[in-house]
C-alpha cells in the first residue's frame, strides 16, 4: 500500500484532473471552451470559404450597406456596415481570447515572482513592494492605458511588442501593434492582486518545515522561493489566473466601452457588445450575439476557475 | 499590532504624495491639453491661457506649487483662497489641501466637485451594496443549506450570469425592458426613488454575484469542518447550529471582500453613471482625464488612493484575524 | 447531469424570448409619436443641449452645448433669426454701416435691462467687448473680435511703440514706400451720430505699428527683421490698454464698432454668445464665483434658478427682460448628457422635449425618421472631411490626393451615414443658396478654361476608373487582381488614416478604407486615438496618410469654412499654404458688392479644390427630434435655437406640421413676432436717405414687404 503510493509520486495532477472531470459543471467550462477556440481559430476561414464574408469585408453593393436580422446566410445577422457579424464574432473572439491569454500570463509573471519576493524576504522590503503595489493600484488605470498607448503608439511602438504582432501577422500594422499595447497594458495593472495572492501565500508556507529544512541544507533563496515555495503555492496561482482571464476581458469590454479598448477594424468581443448595445431597441441581434458569445465564455471560464479550485486546493475558499 | 496599524496609517501619507506625483507625471506624459478643441488656437490666445495657468513656468516650480497647494504652504496677504483649509501661525499665514480650481470648470473649485459629486456615487453604491448583501447572502445560504438541489445549481448559475455579463449590456438591457417598453422607471438622469431603481439593480449584479458564491462556499466549508459535527454531536438543534456557527463562516470571506469592494465602488460606477447619466464621481473623474483636467484628476486620484489604501489595511488587518499563520512584524 | 443541461437551457430560453420580445418592440411602429408624448402639465421646456456647460461666462466658454444655453440667459446687439440665424435686432433696434464697411453704430433700445434692474447701455456692452478681449480673461473665442481695430494687438499683449515727438510709429512707415499710400490719407466720409470724441479720431489715423510687448518675444521678431529693430531701437514702449480697442460709447444708447477691413459676415458674427452683455458690477465683486447662481446677473429673456452640474440647469423667464411680453415658455430645465442613446432613450420616455443636433444615433435614424413631425434632418452649416498630409509622400503627389478622392463613393456613404448628403465642395451645399449661385457661375468659367465642364465636376463624387488613371499616373499602377485590385507599390506602411474614438468616426474610417480596397486595392490602415492625444496630432500635421477633420461654421458666410486655408498657421492640418489663396481671400473681403464678393471666394475654393488638399465627404444633417407640441423651434444651420420664440402648443390639431415642411411652414405667431422685431431696422433703413451697402438682412426684409 504504502509502496505503491509512493511510486504515483506525482499524482497530485492526476488526481486533480480526475476530480475536475467529475465536477460536471466544469467538464460543460471545458468543452464550451475548446468548443470556442477551435471556433475561432477555424471559424473565419471556413466562412470566408462558404460565403466569402470576413470580419471587416464591407459589402461592395450599396443596398447591402444595412444592417439585416439573421437569416440562413448570416447566422447572426450584419451589423450596419453590412459586415457578417458571425464572422466578427469569431474574428472578435480571436482578440478577446487572447487579451484574456496574453494580459494573464504577463500578470502572471510579473505578480507571482513580485508577489513570491516580497512574501519571502518579509520584513522591510516586503513592507516596501506591498507598499509600492498599494501605490500602482492608487493610480487610475484608465490614465495608465491612455498614457501607454498614445506614448508607445504609432512609430513609438517598442520593437518587441512589433515583432511579437509581427509574428501573428501583422507586420508594420499599427491597428493590430495597439492591440499587443493594449495586452500589455492590461496585464500590467492586473498583476497587483496576483502579488497579493501569491505574498499571502508564501508568508503561510514560508514558516513551514519543508522551507526550513531546504534553508538548512543551503539552497539558495531564489531557489527556495522558485524550486520550493512557487510550486507549492501554484494550486492558488492556477486558479485565480483562471479568474483573472475573465476578469481582464471585462476590463477590455470595459475601456472598449469607453472607447479605448481594441481599434477598428479589429474588434473584440466587448467592443463588439459596447457598439450593438446602443442599437439594442433596434438591431438587437448586434448586442445579443456578441454578448451572448462573451458571457458563455466567461461563464465555461469561471465554471474551470471553480473546478480547478476544488480540484486542485480544497481549502482555499478565495472567491 | 496598535504601532502596525498607526505606522500604516503614518505611511499613507507619503505614500498618496508619490501616487499623486506618478498621476502628474503620467498627466504630463500624455499629450494634449485642457484647452485644446476641434478648432486651433491663435498662438497669441494659447500664450494667454498658458501664462493665466502658469504653463509658462519651469516645469519644477509647476510641480513644486502643485505640491505646496495640495499640502501646505504659506500664502501671502492679498492670495485669493477658493478651497481647503487656511489658519495663520504668528504672523505667517497657512493655506492647506487647496487643490485649485478644474480646468475645464473654472469657476468651480476640485474640493467643492469632489463634494458636490461624491453623494451621488455614494448613495448608488451604498444603495447596490445593500442589496447584494441582502439578496447574495440570502441566496448563498439557501444554495448551501439546499446544496445540489434546483435552487443551488439555479441561483448558483444566475450568480454565473452576474459575473459574465459586463453592466452596460446589463443596464441598456434593463433599461429598454423596464423604461422603454413597459415605462416603469425613468430610463435615466438621478431624481426620486424611481431613477434609482435601474441603476442600483445593474450596479449590485455582480456584487450580488460575488457575495452569493462567497457566502456559499464559506458555508459549506464550515459545515463540514469539525467544530460544527461537535455541535451537532452535542446535540444542539439545526437551526442554532447554522446560525450560531454556519453563518459566521459564511459572513467572514462576506466581509473581507467588503473592504476593497467598497473601495471600488466608489470609483467604479462610472458605466452605470454614464449609462443612467448619473452625476457621480466616477463619471466626473474619467472625463477629468480625457479633459485633461490636471487638478480634478489629481484631486480626485488623492482622494480614492487615500480611501483605498485605508480600506486596504483594514483587508490586511482582517487577514490577521482569518488566518492566524499571517504574522504581523 | 440532465439537471444542469435543463438550467442551461432555460437560461438560454429565457435569453431567446427576451431577444424576441426586444424585436417585436422595436418593430413596431404603429404609433404616431415616438415613445410616450404628452404635453408637460407646466410651461417649462426639457431640454438637453449636449455636455456639461464648462461656465456660464458667455465670454469664456466655447463650444456648441454651451451656446444654446447662453442664447438664453443673455442678449446681445442682434440675435439670430430662428429660422435662417441671420442678425436680426436684439438690444440694439437699429443700426448702420458706413460707405466702406468698417464702421458700425448700434442704436440700442432704451428699456434693456439686467436681471437686477439694472439699464444695459453701450458702456456694458464697451464693458462686455473689453472684457472678452483681455489677456487676463484668456478666452478662447477672442479671435471672433480680431476684426475690431486693436483688438489682436491688446488681446495679445503688445505694445505701440512711441516717437520721441509724441506721435507713433505706423505700421505704414516700415513698408516699402514706393507703394504704401502717402501719410495723409484720405479719411472716407462717416455717417457720424453724435460728436466725435478724440478717441474716436485717433482711430482714424493710419494704424499704428505694435510689437510684443515680452522681451524675448519682441527679440524674436527684431532679430528676424533688421527693418522692425531699426524703428522700434531706443523709443519708449506703450502697452495697448484695453481702452484703445476700437468699440466706443458715443452715448448710453449709441454703440459703435471700427473695423481693420470690411467684414460683410461680422454683424452675423455679433450674435454670437462672446458679444452679449455682462453686468460689471457683478462681476467686479465676485470675481470668479459671479457665474454662481446666488450672484449672477444676466440679461437675456432668462435668468438662472437653479444649477446642479452634469444634472440640471434650470432657467425661468426674466420679468426684468425688455421683451418678456414676448417669451412663452415659462422656463426651461437644461439636463447636461453625454451619451446619445440616453439622450434618446429619455426623450422615448418622454422625459425631454427636444434634443440638439446629432443626438440621432445614425442606425436610429430610418426608424426615427418615420415620425415625421418630429425628426429633423436638415443640412447644417458643417462639413466633414479628411485633411489630407500634402508635405509628405506619397500624398505630396496632386494625382494621389485626387485618385483617393475620386475613390469614395460618397452617394454610398451618405446613404451609410444617413445623416450627411455627398459634399465634392469645400462648403456645405444647401447652407448658402446665393454664394452657391455665384459658385456656379464661377466654376463653369474656370472648369472651360481647363476644357472641363460642372457635369465632369460634379462626377468627382465618385469615379473609379479615373481614380485608378491617376493613381498609376503617379506612379503607383493599379492592377486588376482577380474580382478587385491591387496595387502593390503604393506605400500602405507609412500611410494611416486616423480619426479620434467616436463611433460615427470609425464607421466612416471603415467604410473609407474598404472603397479604397476595393476602388484602388489599397488597404490603408486606420488608427483610432483618443480625442485630447488627436488634437495636437492632427493640428501639427504629424499624420502621414489623411486624418479625420470637420468643420461647423461660426457665421453664416463661406468665409468662415474658407478661412481655414487662410495664413501660414491655418487650422486646416495639411501644412499646405499658399500666398495666393489668401490674397482671393482678402481681396473678397474688401469687395462691397455682395455677388461680386461671392464670386472671388468662389475662385478661391475652385483652387483649393484643384489641389485637392482635403477629401471632402459631406455637408452633415441637423439630426434631431423634438416632440409635436414643441413649436417656434427651427432646424436651422447651427441648430442654434433663439428661446423667446418656442412655445408649446396645447391644441392638438396644430400639433401636425411635417419637419420637413417647417421651414416654408408660416407659424403665424412666429412670423408677428419675426416681423414685430424686425420693424425697428427696417424702419430707420426707410427713414435713411443716402443707399447703405447691402447685407443680407436688409435684402431679405425688403423683398418681404
Amino acid at each position: 500500500m504504502a509502496n505503491t503510493e509512493i511510486v504515483k509520486g506525482t499524482s497530485l495532477w492526476k488526481d486533480a484532473w480526475q476530480r475536475l472531470l467529475k465536477n460536471k459543471l466544469a467538464v460543460f467550462g471545458l468543452i464550451v471552451l475548446a468548443l470556442m477556440v477551435v471556433a475561432v481559430i477555424v471559424g473565419p476561414s471556413i466562412i470566408y470559404w462558404i460565403n466569402g464574408f470576413t470580419a471587416d469585408g464591407i459589402p461592395q453593393d450599396g443596398d447591402l450597406i444595412k444592417s439585416f436580422p439573421p437569416s440562413l446566410q448570416h447566422p447572426m445577422g450584419t451589423d450596419e456596415a453590412g459586415r457578417d457579424l458571425l464572422a466578427r464574432v469569431l474574428q472578435g473572439g480571436r482578440i478577446s481570447l487572447m487579451v484574456g491569454i496574453i494580459s494573464t500570463l504577463v500578470s502572471l509573471v510579473i505578480g507571482v515572482s513580485y508577489g513570491a519576493i516580497a512574501g519571502y524576504l518579509g520584513g522591510r522590503i516586503d513592507n516596501l513592494m506591498m507598499r509600492l503595489v498599494d501605490i500602482i493600484y492608487s493610480i487610475p488605470y484608465i490614465l495608465l492605458v491612455v498614457v501607454l498607448l498614445s506614448v508607445f503608439g504609432g512609430q513609438n511602438t517598442p520593437e518587441w511588442i512589433q515583432s511579437l504582432s509581427a509574428a501573428f501577422g501583422g507586420a508594420g500594422n499599427q491597428g493590430l501593434n495597439q492591440i499587443f499595447l493594449l495586452f500589455f497594458a492590461l496585464g500590467l495593472i492586473s498583476w497587483l492582486t496576483m502579488a497579493r495572492v501569491v505574498r499571502g501565500q508564501i508568508l503561510s508556507l514560508k514558516n513551514q518545515e519543508f522551507v526550513l529544512a531546504a534553508r538548512a541544507t543551503g539552497v539558495s533563496t531564489l531557489g527556495i522561493i522558485f524550486r520550493h515555495l512557487v510550486p507549492n503555492a501554484l494550486g492558488p496561482v492556477i486558479v485565480y489566473a483562471t479568474l483573472t482571464i475573465p476578469s481582464v476581458m471585462l476590463s477590455e469590454a470595459f475601456l472598449s466601452f469607453l472607447g479605448l479598448g481594441v481599434q477598428a477594424p479589429y474588434a473584440s468581443w466587448g467592443s463588439l457588445a459596447a457598439d450593438g448595445v446602443k442599437n439594442i431597441g433596434i438591431f438587437p441581434w448586434q448586442m445579443i450575439f456578441p454578448g451572448v458569445t462573451m458571457a458563455l465564455t466567461l461563464f465555461s471560464l469561471n465554471f474551470v476557475g471553480d473546478g480547478l479550485r476544488d480540484a486542485l486546493d480544497p481549502q482555499t475558499r478565495k472567491f | 499590532m496598535l504601532s502596525f496599524i498607526i505606522r500604516r496609517l503614518l505611511i499613507i501619507i507619503p505614500m498618496a504624495l508619490l501616487v499623486i506625483t506618478l498621476t502628474w507625471g503620467l498627466i504630463r506624459l500624455a499629450p494634449g491639453t485642457f484647452y485644446s478643441t476641434e478648432k486651433k488656437l491663435p498662438p497669441a490666445i494659447e500664450a494667454n491661457i498658458k501664462k493665466k495657468y502658469g504653463l509658462d513656468q519651469p516645469i519644477y516650480k509647476q510641480y513644486l506649487l502643485m505640491l505646496g497647494n495640495i499640502t501646505c504652504r504659506t500664502k501671502s496677504a492679498d492670495e485669493e483662497v477658493r478651497s481647503g483649509v487656511q489658519f495663520s501661525i504668528g504672523s505667517l499665514d497657512f493655506k492647506c489641501f487647496d487643490f485649485g480650481d478644474s480646468l475645464k470648470y473654472p469657476d468651480r473649485s476640485v474640493n467643492q466637485i469632489i463634494s458636490d459629486h461624491l453623494p451621488y456615487s455614494a448613495t448608488i453604491g451604498l444603495l447596490a451594496y445593500l442589496l447584494a448583501l441582502v439578496l447574495g447572502l440570502g441566496a448563498g445560504i439557501v444554495a448551501a443549506l439546499k446544496q445540489n438541489s434546483a435552487f443551488d445549481y439555479g441561483s448558483m448559475t444566475f450568480a454565473m450570469l452576474g459575473l459574465s455579463v459586463p453592466n452596460f449590456v446589463l443596464g441598456p438591457i434593463l433599461v429598454s425592458v423596464f423604461s422603454l417598453t413597459l415605462y416603469w422607471f425613468p430610463p435615466a438622469r438621478f431624481g426620486g426613488i424611481m431613477s434609482l431603481v435601474l441603476p442600483v439593480i445593474t450596479l449590485s449584479a455582480i456584487y450580488m454575484a460575488y457575495i452569493a458564491r462567497l457566502t456559499r462556499a464559506g458555508m459549506l466549508e464550515v459545515m463540514r469542518s469539525d467544530y460544527i459535527r461537535t455541535a451537532r454531536a452535542k446535540g444542539l438543534d439545526e437551526t442554532t447550529v447554522l446560525l450560531k456557527h454556519g453563518l459566521r463562516g459564511g459572513i467572514i470571506p462576506v466581509l473581507s471582500f467588503t473592504g476593497p469592494a467598497l473601495a471600488a465602488l466608489l470609483a467604479g460606477t462610472v458605466v452605470v453613471e454614464k449609462v443612467f447619466a448619473i452625476p457621480g464621481l466616477g463619471n466626473m473623474f474619467i472625463q477629468s482625464i480625457l479633459n485633461r483636467d490636471e487638478p480634478l484628476t489629481l484631486g480626485i486620484v488623492a482622494f480614492l488612493s487615500i480611501m483605498i489604501m485605508v480600506f486596504n489595511l483594514i483587508v490586511d488587518i482582517s487577514y490577521g484575524f482569518l488566518d492566524p499563520r499571517i504574522r504581523y512584524e | 447531469m440532465t439537471r444542469i443541461r435543463f438550467i442551461q437551457f432555460r437560461s438560454i430560453l429565457a435569453i431567446a424570448v427576451l431577444s424576441s420580445f426586444l424585436i417585436s418592440c422595436s418593430t413596431q411602429a404603429s404609433s404616431k409619436y415616438f415613445g410616450q408624448t404628452k404635453v408637460p402639465s407646466d410651461n417649462i421646456l426639457r431640454y438637453t443641449t449636449g455636455s456639461e456647460p464648462e461656465s456660464l461666462d458667455p465670454q469664456f466658454v466655447t463650444g456648441q452645448p454651451e451656446a444654446r444655453i447662453m442664447m438664453a440667459i443673455y442678449d446681445g446687439l442682434v440675435e439670430y433669426h430662428p429660422k435662417t440665424m441671420e442678425a436680426m435686432p436684439a438690444i440694439a433696434e437699429s443700426w448702420e454701416l458706413n460707405q466702406d464697411g468698417t464702421e458700425y453704430i448700434f442704436h440700442l433700445r432704451k428699456n434693456a435691462k439686467f436681471s437686477n434692474g439694472d439699464p444695459i447701455t453701450a458702456k456694458d456692452f464697451v464693458y462686455t467687448f473689453r472684457r472678452g478681449l483681455s489677456p487676463e480673461l484668456a478666452s478662447r473665442n477672442a479671435n471672433l473680435a480680431y476684426y475690431i481695430k486693436y483688438s489682436e494687438a491688446y488681446n495679445s499683449d503688445r505694445s505701440f511703440v512711441k516717437n520721441a515727438d509724441g506721435t507713433f510709429v505706423r505700421k505704414a512707415d516700415l513698408e516699402e514706400k514706393k507703394d504704401a499710400a502717402p501719410q495723409t490719407t484720405t479719411i472716407a466720409p462717416h455717417d457720424t451720430v453724435g460728436t466725435d470724441t478724440e478717441f474716436h479720431k485717433y482711430l482714424d489715423e493710419p494704424e499704428r505699428l505694435s510689437v510684443p510687448s515680452d522681451a524675448k518675444e519682441r527679440a524674436k521678431l527684431t532679430d528676424k527683421d533688421a527693418k522692425l529693430k531699426a524703428a522700434i531701437e531706443g523709443k519708449e514702449l506703450v502697452p495697448v490698454k484695453a481702452e484703445d480697442i476700437g468699440v466706443e460709447a458715443i452715448d448710453d444708447y449709441t454703440f459703435r464698432i471700427k473695423l481693420y477691413q470690411p467684414a460683410p459676415f461680422f454683424l452675423g458674427l455679433l450674435a454670437h454668445q462672446f458679444f452679449r452683455a455682462v453686468h460689471q458690477g457683478t462681476i467686479e465683486k465676485f470675481g470668479k464665483d459671479w457665474v454662481k447662481p446666488a450672484n449672477i446677473v444676466t440679461s437675456g429673456p432668462f435668468k438662472v434658478v437653479t444649477h446642479k452640474p452634469y444634472d440640471e440647469l434650470t432657467v425661468t423667464r426674466d420679468p426684468n427682460y425688455w421683451d418678456a411680453a414676448n417669451v412663452h415658455l415659462d422656463g426651461i430645465e437644461f439636463y447636461p448628457l453625454d451619451e446619445q442613446t440616453t439622450m434618446l432613450n429619455l426623450y422615448k420616455a418622454g422625459r425631454i422635449d427636444a434634443t440638439y443636433n446629432h443626438t440621432i444615433p445614425a442606425p436610429w435614424n430610418e426608424t426615427v425618421r418615420q415620425f415625421k413631425d418630429e425628426y429633423s434632418l436638415h443640412p447644417e452649416a458643417a462639413v466633414e472631411y479628411y485633411s489630407l498630409s500634402v508635405k509628405k509622400p506619397p500624398m505630396d503627389k496632386i494625382n494621389v490626393r485626387k485618385a483617393l478622392a475620386l475613390a469614395i463613393d460618397r452617394d454610398a456613404l451618405a446613404k451609410f451615414r444617413k445623416t450627411i448628403k455627398p459634399l465634392v465642395d469645400f462648403t456645405p451645399e444647401g447652407i448658402f443658396p446665393k454664394y452657391e449661385e455665384a459658385r456656379r457661375k464661377v466654376y463653369t468659367e474656370e472648369l472651360a478654361k481647363i476644357g472641363s465642364n460642372l457635369d465632369e465636376w460634379k462626377a468627382r463624387k465618385f469615379d473609379p476608373e479615373k481614380a485608378r488613371k491617376l493613381m498609376t499616373e503617379a506612379g503607383f499602377p493599379v492592377q486588376q487582381s482577380g474580382s478587385g485590385y491591387s496595387c502593390p507599390s503604393f506605400p500602405v506602411d507609412v500611410v494611416n488614416l486616423t480619426y479620434n474614438t467616436a463611433e460615427s468616426n470609425q464607421k466612416v474610417a471603415e467604410f473609407v478604407q474598404a472603397q479604397w480596397k476595393q476602388n484602388l486595392g489599397i488597404t490603408v490602415p486606420l488608427k483610432n486615438m483618443e480625442f485630447k492625444t488627436f488634437l495636437p496630432f492632427r493640428s501639427a500635421v504629424e499624420y502621414t496618410g489623411a486624418v479625420r477633420n470637420g468643420w461647423v461654421g461660426d457665421y453664416m458666410d463661406p468665409f468662415t469654412f474658407l478661412n481655414l486655408f487662410y495664413s501660414p498657421q491655418n487650422d486646416g492640418a495639411t501644412g499646405w499654404w499658399d500666398p495666393k489663396y489668401d490674397k482671393l481671400l482678402d481681396d473678397a473681403n474688401k469687395e462691397t458688392d455682395e455677388m461680386k464678393r461671392y464670386e472671388i471666394l468662389a475662385r478661391a475654393e475652385f483652387y483649393v479644390m484643384q489641389q485637392q488638399i482635403v477629401i471632402p465627404l459631406g455637408t452633415s444633417g441637423t439630426s434631431w427630434v423634438k416632440k409635436p407640441y414643441i413649436k417656434g423651434m427651427y432646424p436651422n444651420p447651427g441648430t442654434l435655437h433663439p428661446w423667446k420664440f418656442v412655445y408649446i402648443e396645447r391644441d392638438q390639431n396644430k400639433w401636425n406640421v411635417a419637419m420637413d415642411d417647417i421651414m416654408t411652414t408660416e407659424d403665424p405667431q412666429v412670423e408677428a413676432q419675426i416681423k414685430a422685431l424686425t420693424a425697428t431696422q427696417v424702419e430707420a433703413q426707410k427713414a435713411k436717405t443716402t443707399p447703405q451697402p447691402e447685407t443680407q438682412e436688409k435684402t431679405k426684409t425688403a423683398k418681404a414687404e
